[in-house]
């Protein structure tokens, strides 16, 4: 690869004026992009910044609606990710897109495999191909181990050594250390580096402030669609970033009920709960008419933390006590059925819908044994559920409550996931990313359905990475990082810039 | 930029699609847009059509009792194979269960009585049934797999006990091929069946269940719904009924072969895609079942009135199983497309 080295130096892409909008609303409004071989620029922004959107516009996943994209000085063409591909350009995203069950060599050169003069591929030659693949970036991973084994680390590793064989000239990396441990992203840190000095262009999205000082050459910062800040890392302290990202609104309190509130009864407590590789010492309180949010960057836990309570994962320490019963439940059912609650996943298309059910009927089926008389489900009391909900959470369905739920906007749909536990009376709800893909009316008004049942004695714990939202609706505040409480806040005493910090943070090597 | 151009003409003209689609596309927005049953019906009297015009006996009394006669033991197979296969599952030993059934009729009833025989075949093909339910279910085996082992195992059951030969009977079980009012007991159970599947599959919680667990597995669990006993109790029915099956059968020969029925299995499920239901699960409906084997009828039947040989026959009917199985896809990805 180093005998590639004068080519790469002079790579330079310049991407100008790129916009997007999805469904008349645009959410890329013109911003620039520009990296050269050699250097590695970080990419910033919150949650909805557009910093994905633009990627996946360089990676040819999505087509631009205005803007051009220059590579040494040369404009090119990216309308596929084929197009971008054969440009030299490599995006390493959170998910995998390797071939678990074959071995590392084979996933080295899947799609063109190394053929013998007969047409029969060559097993040998794909072996010393990958071990000089992998030895050139000095990965220590056996090329025959099946890639399922690995860890997520290696596969990353794996994953950005694939995109190398193909001769990566921009590599672009998108929140890479989320799953990692501190010792991974070293590791991690060190290929970047080295790649860095071989002249190869890397982008690296994350939100991980401490990194930046470790690896980034230069910083953008995306704020709403917008590139509201660039520039060398030395021009900037961490507080310049964290005001970029989070805009004006920076101080601004959230309406809260009052500051001096009084909650019932604890709901949910946990004692030192530990779960191997997820969460540690996690100390918990949810009482009733309380609103918990878990803040954190993606991989903080807060998911997993979640899922625990609801019976789907297993503790290895300490202690979790729901409605005075001993957790953590067995299953989802046992979470349901007697510790009474309601759980809304964060991803409602693989986890929360049922696509081939109405609209009444996923808005009932947790409450489907009560609508059920010597095994028949009523179908006027399904209705009726929906005659309930409707007006209360506000769904707009055209057909009412047999319209099928795939039909509706990821709004409507959100609100049918949050009804189907008011419905079953639960008295401690779960929410994970509560208003992932949903706009900006339909949040309002499930922060505001939540506030109300949470008024009426509810108790709901919120699992979030979205700022606005923890500071809009919370009562309490717990940072995590790294599967840890950093630390808790009642949500009138602390500002928005304040937990990104936190949250942004290594608890487990701190930067002066 | 020559390139360039062209994409902004391919641009222009999904644009204009998206604003004012023409007149063709309204056709096959329609067409997108119905029921996947509305295709099925379509297919159905286009064929009866063909065949009224052929032959003058197709809308006979008679005719038409045979028809229903030979679709009634598929049928007894495809009610709860469309459950099944909604929820991502496969049975594909009912026909190995079907044999196993008429032979241990054929081969008590003659001895033990009516009564007995009967007991015994639906008993076997109940613990046929709870076999596939526990290894698919609670062993973490594929049940296309487990079936497909107990497809070849309970016809090697059938074949051993029965010695490899065919069983006279004496009679004993012929009220289920006899008539009430005119119409044959075997077409009364395969109605009665039909009705309470479609029942089961509209009203009834066990039902929908199964809809919500094709539906999305783990969104069904998240919901709270108990997965693996509901879909036990499915494939103990699909025994069950497969066994009731074999019953009309050796009813209707008044004599048992363990070879009887063979391949009835693969028909079962085509009926049951015909009807619109997808193998990867979580698509199907019980009225799409009912019209998928009414339209395997039909073809048999009407092919057969037409004196058409039966190789002719087998090729007809595969060729419109794949033909309304690739037409429901081009719907599907018609509707997809909005």
């Amino acid at each position: 690869m180093n005998d590639k080295t004068p080519e790469f130096k002079t790579f330079k892409l310049k991407a100008s004026g790129l916009r997007k909008s999805f469904g008349g609303i645009e959410v890329l409004h013109g911003v620039d992009i520009t990296v050269n071989g050699g250097e590695v620029l970080a990419l910033l922004g919150e949650n909805g910044a557009g910093k994905s959107t633009a990627i996946k516009i360089l990676a040819g996943d999505y087509s631009r609606d205005a803007g051009k994209i220059e590579i040494n000085d040369q404009e090119v063409q990216i309308s596929n990710p084929r197009d971008s591909s054969s440009l030299g350009i490599k995006v390493i995203y959170q998910e995998f897109s390797d071939a678990p069950d074959l071995t590392v060599a084979e996933n080295l050169v899947l799609g063109s495999w190394p053929k013998k003069s007969s047409g029969i591929v060559d097993w040998r030659k794909m072996q010393t191909m990958a071990v000089k693949n992998l030895q050139t970036l000095g990965v220590d991973i056996d090329p025959k181990t099946i890639v399922d084994t690995l860890g997520v680390a290696q596969r990353q590793v794996l994953e950005i050594t694939r995109a190398l064989a193909g001769e990566a000239k921009l590599l672009i990396l998108d929140e890479p250390t989320s799953a990692l441990t501190t010792e991974e992203s070293d590791a991690l840190f060190e290929l970047i580096l080295k790649l860095r000095e071989q002249g190869v262009a890397i982008i690296y999205i994350t939100h991980r402030l401490d990194e930046l000082e470790r690896i980034a050459d230069r910083i953008l910062v995306f704020r709403d669609g917008d590139l509201v800040a660039e520039g060398n890392k030395e021009e900037f302290d961490r507080n310049d970033i964290v005001t970029a990202m989070v805009g004006h609104a920076l101080e601004e309190k959230s309406e809260k009920t009052s500051d001096s509130k009084v909650f019932g009864t604890p709901v949910l407590t946990m004692k030192d709960a530990s779960s191997q590789n997820h969460f540690s010492q996690i100390n918990l309180d949810v009482h009733e008419k309380e609103i918990v949010s878990l803040f954190g960057r993606i991989g903080c836990g807060s998911l997993e933390i979640t899922s625990t309570i609801f019976g789907l994962q297993k503790l290895d320490s300490g202690s979790v006590t729901i409605n005075d019963r001993k957790g953590p439940p067995n299953s989802p059912r046992d979470a349901i059925a007697n510790y009474q609650i309601g759980y809304v996943p964060v991803d409602r298309k693989t986890q929360g819908l049922l696509p081939i059910l109405t609209l009444s009927e996923n808005l009932s089926v947790a409450s489907w044994p009560w609508l059920t008389k010597i095994g028949i489900l009523s179908r006027t009391l399904v209705a009726k559920v929906f005659d309930k909900w409707s007006p209360v959470l506000d769904i707009r369905a055209k057909k009412g409550g047999s319209q099928l739920v795939e039909t509706l906007s990821g709004g409507n749909q959100q609100k049918v996931m949050l009804g189907r536990w008011l419905d079953r009376k639960s008295k401690l709800l779960v929410m994970a990313e509560p208003t992932r893909g949903v706009d900006v009316g339909a949040r309002a008004e499930i922060y505001r359905v939540l506030r109300n049942f949470a008024n009426q004695g509810m108790a709901v714990l919120v699992a979030s990475s979205d700022i606005e939202e923890v500071t809009r609706i919370s009562d309490t505040i717990y940072v995590l990082s790294r599967g840890e409480v950093v630390s808790k806040y009642k949500a009138s005493e602390v500002t928005q810039a304040q937990l990104i910090r936190e949250a942004g943070e290594d608890i487990k090597t701190p930067i002066a | 930029m020559s390139n360039d151009q062209k994409t902004e003409e391919i641009k222009d003209t999904v644009g204009r699609v998206e604003d004012t689609p023409p007149a063709s596309f309204k056709l096959l927005r329609r067409f997108a847009e119905s029921p996947p049953e509305f295709v099925l019906i379509f297919a159905l009297l286009v064929l009866g059509t063909i065949f009224w015009q052929g032959s003058p006996y197709f809308l006979t009394v008679l005719n038409v009792r045979n028809l229903l006669m030979s679709v009634a033991v598929l049928g007894l197979m495809a009610v709860p194979g469309t459950f099944l296969l909604i929820s991502g599952n496969f049975d594909l030993s009912v026909a190995s269960t079907a044999a196993l059934s008429a032979v241990t009729v054929a081969m008590t009833a003659t001895d033990h009585g009516a009564f007995i025989g009967i007991l015994a075949a639906l008993g076997l093909g109940l613990a046929v049934g709870a076999i596939n339910g526990f290894l698919s279910m609670y062993c973490g085996i594929a049940s296309i797999i487990v079936t497909l082992g107990t497809m070849q195992a309970i016809r090697g059951v059938a074949r051993m006990s029965s010695g490899g030969q065919s069983h006279r009977m004496n009679k004993e079980i012929d009220f289920i091929t006899d008539r009430v009012g005119g119409i044959p007991v075997q077409i009364i159970i395969f109605l009665v069946v039909c009705l309470i599947g479609i029942f089961v599959a509209r009203y009834t919680q066990f039902g929908r269940s199964i809809f919500a667990i094709g539906s999305n597995p783990a969104a069904a669990r998240l919901a709270g719904i108990r997965e693996k006993p509901s879909l036990f109790i499915m494939f103990c029915l699909s025994g069950l009924l497969a066994a009731l099956g074999g019953l009309v059968l050796a009813s209707q020969l008044n004599a048992a072969n363990p070879n009887t029925a063979t391949g009835l299995e693969l028909q079962a499920v085509a009926a049951i895609l015909l009807g619109g239901a997808s193998l990867k699960g979580g698509r199907g409906t019980m009225q799409g079942t009912m019209l998928g084997l009414l339209i395997l009828g039909v073809l048999q039947n009407g092919l057969t009135l037409l004196s058409i040989s039966s190789f002719w026959r087998d090729i007809a009917t595969g060729t419109v199983l794949i033909a309304a199985v690739g037409l429901d896809q081009v719907r599907l990805r018609l509707g997809g497309a909005e």
